[in-house]
């Protein structure tokens, strides 16, 4: 399974997103505002689930910012720091 | 009796970081000192240390040896109610014709949450209910009436972060009403690993001594502590003939109804509370000497009471001690309703601890230094988790 | 005091809404589920009455519930509940204040928050766990799906939770800082809390609760919310009654002022050591009547005993307590089909140490 494949089911499974399916998450789509609708909460959220299910830590919202506006950055932040 | 009738504070306890009793307190609030530590009675796997601002074990505690069964909460409240009646002068003859009633806001005082237990509950290991029992037995309202002997309405207030100002404000309701003749108010929290991990969890939380608006601020830093404030009816206080500190004038509370964790980011629920709390206390903006500001450190909360507070109370000064008490959670609200009193006592204001540099994206900053005020009336105010918002107006005493 | 009581919901083991109390309450009898618990002797079972939210989803989208547990849905669908039954049009929120009481507050959340630390340490903690654990996370809830600004409180200390959530309920109302409340109890069953259970009180009732039998300990534990909606006494009168008095009192200053032949519906559930109370302090001819059986043994039941007295008094007539409340020669239980005459019912609770609360309803018969 590719990261950005996992990173979908976390999204979808931690948070609570049962009635879509991966398929239809978009790689390019913005996780917040609109595209996905997330907010502040499934941000800090997201953040230990990553550390927990890929050990990367994202230090504060600045860093997570850039990292999540979208699968790809997301799944391209991972692999970066899991390569370091 | 109508909502604008005064009623008065006749007595304070108050203890947390910055101070064992409420004078040790002022005192570290007018030098601006603050120590904040890692957690001493808590260990944690962060790999960074956030400070804190926890009450050091030499400082004794109602009932420390000799009650058990009381959690470190409810240790705190009796503390600071123990305090506060000696300064109300109600310690040496109590009064069982009056009717007394005990509101007190909390947060972890009224959780099972217990650790251990819970580790040993989890493994099977079928663990003793002992910590069930304190629970049980540490209802921080409850406690004070078993151990004042109080029997009129208790009411333990579970607000979050806005606990503790409304406990104080409900109570004058009470005494306003008839209801009681005095009630001991105010809030108590004790610092432990959940709420630690809680909000860090959360991504609020400075690594760093806090912060209150300034440019830089990254956070809050939690604390510990307790605050009471004796409230009583002006015929009560008249027949004893006691002076009061102060009076509560107003009180207003509104909620965001917006998100369980983030501020409505004009500020809405806030705004109904202020207007709420100066149409209670029949004042105009131009008699409100100071305001102490919720101030926790965070982005969104500082920034949010700065534009409130400058388009509502604008040339008001304002200010949050947090950068010396921590957070307190549901305490917050009365040790600073017990500051602000002092503050209307003593006619001046501390500086704003930790704030340095002013944030171009506030309309309005705090002093960082100690100022003389003047005005009628003073403003606490706190903003809670779950869009709770509730302000409490005290107007100078009989002193 | 004099505060109209304008629309109820309620959601327990029994079912959904006033029709569902209405008709166990006729039927007489409600039957628990199983609840698996960590016994003192490893696994067990205990019968607990659980509550069913799925009608929550007739209220509320989906994907609005997506943080909401378990704790905060119950509120919520008592909420709604309350707010269709009383046939609130929904412009009017804005003017509500909102206030929940609860004994135990959102257990499961909790201790599930305490599993993310246990489980993967403390930089694993989940922010949604702890937010949703916080007390006043039902509050939030409530309030951001159903669009409440006025004030809101959130109030919790066990058994006597209710009556001081009442108390402040309607001092709001008579300070006129809003124009109605919503007010209600919730507490809900959880794995830790069935073992705490065992451990106090040993194994469960084989035969059922029998609460008017003062001697025997017979609780079984229960879940549910029971929500309120009150206004001042304006407009129409009221189908559900008034309340006319609330009291908060503790026996060490002296028993309670009853009148001898009060009706009082006794928040009796089942706890020997709060029953010794009631058998004391309960005056020789009082008419007493217990519902607990029907939804079981939880911090807010007094929410669900002035639930069953506000329908007595939209029907008129007294329930028949069920019939397998026990029996008791010296009391003077209901009788099956009593009519409601102006008499006031006082809903009678004692907590643990002695403390009591005592909410009166009234028709709109009596003074």
């Amino acid at each position: 399974m590719t990261t950005n494949e996992k990173l979908k089911i976390i999204i979808i499974q931690e948070l609570n997103l049962e009635e879509i399916t991966p398929e239809e998450i978009d790689d390019e789509a913005p996780l917040f505002g609109e595209g996905l609708g997330l907010d502040s909460l499934d941000a800090v959220e997201l953040v230990v689930q990553i550390q927990k299910h890929f050990g990367v830590e994202i230090k504060d919202m600045e860093e997570g910012r850039l990292a999540f506006r979208s699968i790809n950055t997301l799944g391209g932040f991972i692999e970066e720091r899991r390569a370091a | 009796m109508s909502l604008q009738t005064p009623v008065a504070v006749s007595g304070i306890g108050c203890l947390c970081g910055a101070g064992s009793n409420l004078g040790a307190c002022l005192d570290t609030l007018f030098h601006g000192r603050r120590q904040p530590a890692p957690p001493a009675r808590f260990s944690s796997s962060h790999p960074t240390a956030y400070p804190v601002f926890e009450i050091p074990p030499e400082v004794s505690l109602f009932g420390t040896g000799q009650k058990p069964q009381l959690s470190r909460t409810a240790r705190l409240v009796l503390t600071a109610t123990r305090e506060a009646l000696g300064n109300s002068g109600w310690d040496r003859q109590w009064p069982h014709n009056k009717r007394i009633g005990v509101c007190i806001g909390t947060t972890v005082g009224s959780t099972m949450n217990d650790e251990g237990f819970y580790r040993k509950y989890r493994r099977g290991d079928q663990p003793c209910i002992n910590p069930i029992e304190t629970y049980l037995n540490s209802n921080p309202a409850q406690a004070i009436a078993r151990e004042f002997d109080l029997s009129g309405p208790c009411q333990t207030v579970v607000n979050a972060c806005s606990s503790g100002t409304d406990a104080i404000g409900l109570g004058a309701g009470w005494i306003r009403s008839g209801i009681c003749d005095a009630v001991i108010a105010g809030g108590a929290d004790e610092l432990c690993r959940v709420t630690y991990d809680g909000f860090i969890s959360l991504m609020i939380t400075d690594d760093s001594p806090c912060k209150p608006f300034d440019a830089t601020r990254k956070g809050l830093n939690l604390g510990e502590g307790a605050a009471i404030l004796i409230l009583e009816s002006q015929a009560t206080l008249r027949a004893r003939n006691h002076p009061a500190r102060a009076f509560v004038r107003g009180y207003g509370s509104a909620c965001d109804a917006y998100h369980l964790t983030a501020p409505d980011p004009q500020g809405q629920g806030l705004r109904r509370a202020i207007a709420e709390a100066l149409a209670t206390s029949g004042q105009t903006p131009a008699a409100v000497a100071f305001v102490n500001a919720h101030g926790t450190g965070t982005r969104d909360n500082d920034r949010i009471e700065s534009r409130v507070l400058s388009a509502l109370l604008p040339d008001v000064p304002f200010f949050s001690t947090k950068g010396c008490t921590g957070h307190t959670l549901a305490a917050a609200g009365a040790i600073e309703a017990a500051f602000t009193v002092a503050f209307l006592e003593a006619q001046k204001i501390p500086p704003s601890a930790g704030f340095t540099d002013p944030d171009p994206d506030l309309p309005a900053s705090p002093a960082k230094r100690t100022i003389g005020v003047s005005g009628q009336i003073a403003f606490s105010q706190s903003l809670a988790f779950g869009g709770n918002n509730a302000v409490i107006v005290f107007g100078k005493g009989d002193t | 005091m004099r505060i109209a009581l304008r629309g109820v919901g309620v959601v327990g083991g029994f079912g959904c809404g006033v029709d569902d109390l209405r008709r166990t309450l006729i039927a007489g009898r409600c039957s628990p589920q199983t609840a698996s618990v960590a016994g003192t002797e490893g696994a067990g079972e205990m019968p607990v009455f659980l509550a069913d939210t799925s009608r929550l989803a007739a209220f509320i989208p989906n994907r609005a519930l997506r943080r909401v547990d378990h704790f905060s849905r119950l509120a919520a669908l008592g909420a709604c509940l309350a707010l269709e039954d009383a046939r609130l049009p929904p412009t009017v929120r804005q003017a509500l204040g909102l206030v929940i009481a609860t004994g135990y507050g959102a257990t499961r959340t909790t201790f599930s928050f305490l599993d993310t630390v246990l489980d993967h340490g403390d930089a694993c903690a989940s922010p949604t766990f702890f937010s949703n654990s916080v007390s006043n996370a039902a509050a939030a809830h409530v309030s951001i799906l159903l669009k409440i600004t006025g004030p809101s409180l959130t109030v919790s200390q066990f058994e006597m939770s209710v009556p001081a959530a009442l108390l402040t309920a309607c001092q709001w109302l008579e300070e006129k800082r809003v124009e109605g409340v919503l007010v209600g109890g919730v507490d809900e069953y959880c794995a830790v809390l069935g073992y705490s259970w065992q451990r106090f009180f040993g194994p469960g009732p084989t035969t059922g609760t029998r609460p008017l039998e003062w001697g025997r300990q017979s609780a079984i534990a229960g879940e549910g919310a029971a929500f309120f909606l009150l206004c001042r006494d304006e407009g129409d009168p009221p189908d559900y009654g008034f309340i006319t008095d609330i009291r908060q009192g503790h026996l060490r200053h002296g028993g309670l002022d009853l009148a001898a032949d009060a009706l009082l519906l006794l928040g009796a559930d089942g706890h020997q050591a709060c029953a010794r109370r009631y058998a004391r302090h309960l005056p020789a001819d009082a008419r007493v009547a217990t519902y607990t059986p029907l939804y079981g043994s939880l911090p807010v039941g007094p929410a669900f005993d002035m639930a069953v007295a506000a329908l007595s008094i939209k029907a008129g007539r007294i329930f028949a307590p069920p019939p397998g409340a026990g029996e008791n020669p010296g009391l003077k239980i209901v009788p099956r089909h009593a009519r409601l005459d102006a008499t006031p019912i006082r809903c009678l609770k004692f907590g643990r140490e002695g403390e009591y609360a005592m909410v009166t309803l009234s028709g709109r018969g009596s003074i």
